[in-house]
C-alpha cells in the first residue's frame, strides 16, 4: 500500500508539473517535432530514393526510444541537480521510506505519463512521413517493458553520479548523444554491441515495427540478450546508486551546504 | 524516562574538496533530549549544529559515536529510526517551490508512504493552524519568505513523528515573522506534545521557545543546562558596584589579575565597577582589593544579565560553566 502512495504520489507530481509549465511541455514536443522534420527532409533530398521508406521508418523508431531515453534517463539527472540546490533532495532523503524507492517511482512515473506523450509522438511522426509502422502491442509490450528496466538501470547510475558529483552538469549534455549513439546505432555494426543497454530492444523494436517480426517470431536468443540486459542493468543501477548514497551520507551531500 | 535521542560521543570531519585540508565539525558531542521536551541548540556560525542535526536525521553519518532514537540506532536501522524523525533544514528550502502549499503536503506525505485520504484531516487542520488555509492552492514561489518556512514547518509535522528538528527556523526572517513562527512553534509544543530540537545561532530565539539548551561551540558541548537555571546562575555572579571615587594603579592591577573581564569606568564623583565572579565567595576578594584603599562603596547591585550576554561570555569562554545535571 505504501508503495502504491508513493508510486501515485510521483505521478501526481509529474503529471501537475506537465500540465503547469504547458508551455515548457510543448516547447519541448515542439523542437522534437522540429529535428524530426529536418532529418525527413535530410532523408528524401540527399538520401538514396531507393532505400528512402526504410531510413523514415529507421528514424521513426530510433528517434522515439531517443526521445525516451532522455527523459527517463537524462531527467533524472536535472531533477536531482536541482534539488540537491533546493534543498528538497534532503526532504526525501528523510523519507523513511528509503530514497531509492522514490527515486524507482519517480522513474515509474516519468515512463507512465510520458508514454502517451511518446505514443503522440509516434503517431505524428507516422502522420508526417505517410509511413505507417506495424504497431503489434503483443510483441511491443514485452520489448519495451524489458528494455525500459534497462533504461530505469542507466536513470539509476545518473541519479547516483547527480547526487555525488556536483560538476555533473557538463556530463549531463553529453549523455543525450551517448543516448543518441545507443539507440541509433544498429546491432549489425558488431555484434557486442547488443549487450550494451537499450540497443538490444531498439534492435527488437526495429524488427517488430519495420520488418513486421512476431512476438514468436523473435529468435529465443535475442529474447534472452534482452532479459540479460534489463536484469543486468538495472541491478548494477541500483547497486551503484545505493553506493552513491553511502558515499553521499560520508560526505555530507544529502544534505545542502 | 528513558530519553527519546540519546546521543553519545559523536563525532564527524568532512575533508575539503581539492585541498587536503580536514575540518573536524563535530568533535565528540553528547547529549539527551527528553519527550516531549524543547530543547535548543545553540552556538555561533560554524559551530557544528547543523552537522548535528544532519546526523541525528541520518543524512550525514558519523565518523564516531552512537544516535538513539527511541532506542533504535539510527546507523544500523537506518529507515527504521526515520520513522520517528522528521526536519526542517537551514534556510526554508525544503519544499518544492513550483507546486502549490497543499501540493507540498501531499507530496511530502506520498513519499512517507501515505495516501492523500489519509492525510485529508490532518492537512486541513495544519493548513488552519498554521493560517494558510486562504494560501492553500498558491504557488510557493510565491509565499512571502514567512509563509514558505511556516509551510516547511508543517511537512514536517504532518510527517506525525515523535520528534521534529528544526535547524535555524527563523534565519532570514524579519522581526515579525520571526516572532510570529516562534509563537507558532510555542503552541505546537504544547498542543501536539511533540520533541522539538531548534537550533539557532540567536540565543533570542532559544531562551523564547526552549526549556533546555545545549551550547556548542566549535563542535563541542560547552553547556548543558535549563535556560533558566542559566539566567539565573549568571545573575548571582555578576555585580554592579559603585564607589565614591577613583580606584588606584596597585588596585587596578590586583583586579586584572583576579577578575581579568572587570569593566572600570572612572568618574571622580562615583566610579562603576562590574564585575562577573566565578563563585560567589570571590566576592570577599573583590571586597579585600576595594579595602586596601578604604575606597568608599556606595551601592552593590546583582547586574541583571541577558541570556546573549550569558552565550558570549560562555562561547568565549569567559565563564566556565560546569555542566549543570539538568533533570
Ligand atoms: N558538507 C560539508 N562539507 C565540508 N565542510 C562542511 C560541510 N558541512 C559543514 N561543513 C563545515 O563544518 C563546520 C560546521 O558547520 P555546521 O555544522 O554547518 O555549523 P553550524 O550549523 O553550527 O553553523 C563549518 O566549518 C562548515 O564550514
Ligand atoms: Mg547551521
Amino acid at each position: 500500500m505504501k508503495w502504491l502512495n508513493l508510486l501515485k504520489g510521483n505521478i501526481r507530481k509529474e503529471y501537475i508539473e506537465l500540465k503547469r509549465y504547458l508551455p515548457n511541455t510543448i516547447a519541448m514536443l515542439l523542437t522534437f517535432y522540429i529535428i524530426f522534420l529536418g532529418m525527413f527532409a535530410g532523408i528524401q533530398i540527399v538520401g538514396d530514393p531507393n532505400t528512402a521508406d526504410a531510413n523514415i521508418q529507421y528514424v521513426i523508431v530510433n528517434y522515439v526510444f531517443w526521445f525516451l531515453a532522455i527523459i527517463v534517463v537524462q531527467d533524472i539527472g536535472w531533477q536531482l541537480q536541482i534539488e540537491a540546490t533546493q534543498g528538497t533532495l534532503e526532504q526525501l532523503s528523510m523519507s523513511p521510506m528509503g530514497i531509492w524507492k522514490i527515486m524507482l517511482m519517480r522513474l515509474i512515473s516519468t515512463v507512465l505519463v510520458n508514454f502517451l506523450i511518446i505514443i503522440a509522438l509516434l503517431y505524428l511522426s507516422m502522420l508526417t512521413t505517410g509511413q505507417w509502422l506495424n504497431v503489434d502491442v503483443v510483441a511491443l509490450a514485452p520489448i519495451f517493458i524489458l528494455t525500459i528496466m534497462s533504461m530505469i538501470g542507466l536513470g539509476f547510475i545518473i541519479a547516483g553520479m547527480s547526487i555525488v558529483l556536483k560538476q555533473v552538469q557538463a556530463f549531463l549534455q553529453i549523455l543525450q548523444f551517448i543516448l543518441a549513439g545507443l539507440t541509433f546505432v544498429p546491432v549489425s555494426v558488431a555484434p557486442v554491441l547488443a549487450f550494451l543497454p537499450i540497443v538490444k530492444g531498439v534492435d527488437l523494436v526495429r524488427s517488430v515495427m519495420i520488418d513486421g517480426t512476431s512476438l514468436l517470431g523473435i529468435g529465443f536468443g535475442d529474447f534472452m540478450i534482452l532479459v540479460f540486459n534489463a536484469i543486468f542493468y538495472f541491478v548494477i543501477g541500483f547497486i551503484f546508486f545505493l553506493y552513491c548514497e553511502r558515499v553521499a551520507m560520508k560526505k555530507g551531500l544529502l544534505a545542502h551546504y | 524516562m528513558e530519553p527519546i535521542i540519546k546521543i553519545q560521543n559523536l563525532k564527524k570531519s568532512y575533508k575539503k574538496r581539492k585541498a587536503k585540508e580536514v575540518i573536524q565539525a563535530v568533535k565528540g558531542i553528547s547529549f539527551s533530549v527528553n519527550r516531549g521536551e524543547i530543547l535548543g541548540l545553540l552556538g555561533p556560525n560554524g559551530a557544528g549544529k547543523s552537522t548535528t542535526i544532519k546526523m541525528i536525521c541520518g543524512l550525514v553519518k558519523p565518523d564516531a559515536g552512537t544516535i538513539l532514537i527511541d532506542g533504535i540506532n539510527n546507523q544500523d536501522k537506518r529507515l527504521k529510526a526515520l520513522n520517528h524523525i522528521s526536519a526542517v533544514l537551514e534556510g526554508n528550502r525544503n519544499i518544492y517551490w513550483r507546486l502549490t502549499v497543499r501540493e507540498n503536503l501531499e507530496y511530502f506525505a506520498g513519499n512517507r508512504g501515505a495516501s492523500r485520504k489519509e492525510v485529508a484531516e490532518e492537512v486541513a487542520s495544519l493548513l488552519e493552524k498554521f493560517r494558510l488555509k486562504e494560501k492553500e492552492n498558491e504557488l510557493v514561489n510565491r509565499l512571502s519568505r514567512g509563509m514558505q518556512q511556516k509551510l516547511a514547518i508543517a511537512v514536517a509535522m504532518l510527517a506525525n513523528t515523535d520528534v521534529i528538528l528544526l535547524d535555524e527556523p527563523t534565519l532570514g526572517l524579519d522581526v515579525e515573522t520571526s516572532y510570529e513562527v516562534r509563537e507558532l512553534l510555542r503552541s505546537v509544543a504544547s498542543e501536539y506534545n511533540r520533541t522539538i530540537i531548534i537550533s539557532s545561532h540567536d540565543m533570542d530565539v532559544i531562551q523564547d521557545i526552549c526549556e533546555r539548551t545545549v551550547i556548542i561551540n566549535n563542535g563541542q558541548v560547552v553547556t548543558d543546562d535549563k535556560v533558566e537555571n542559566l539566567l539565573r546562575l549568571f545573575e548571582v555572579r555578576a555585580y554592579k558596584i559603585a564607589l565614591g571615587g577613583l580606584l588606584t594603579e596597585r588596585q587596578l592591577l590586583l583586579l586584572e589579575q583576579k577578575f581579568p573581564h572587570y569593566t572600570y569606568i572612572p568618574d571622580t564623583f562615583q566610579s562603576s565597577l562590574e564585575v562577573d565572579l566565578e563563585k560567589s565567595e570571590e566576592i570577599y576578594d573583590l571586597f579585600d582589593i576595594l579595602k586596601l584603599e578604604s575606597t568608599v562603596v556606595e551601592s552593590i547591585d546583582r547586574k541583571s544579565i541577558n541570556f546573549e550576554q550569558i552565550f558570549i561570555k560562555i562561547v568565549k569562554g569567559e565563564a566556565e560553566h560546569e555542566m549543570a545535571q539538568s533533570s
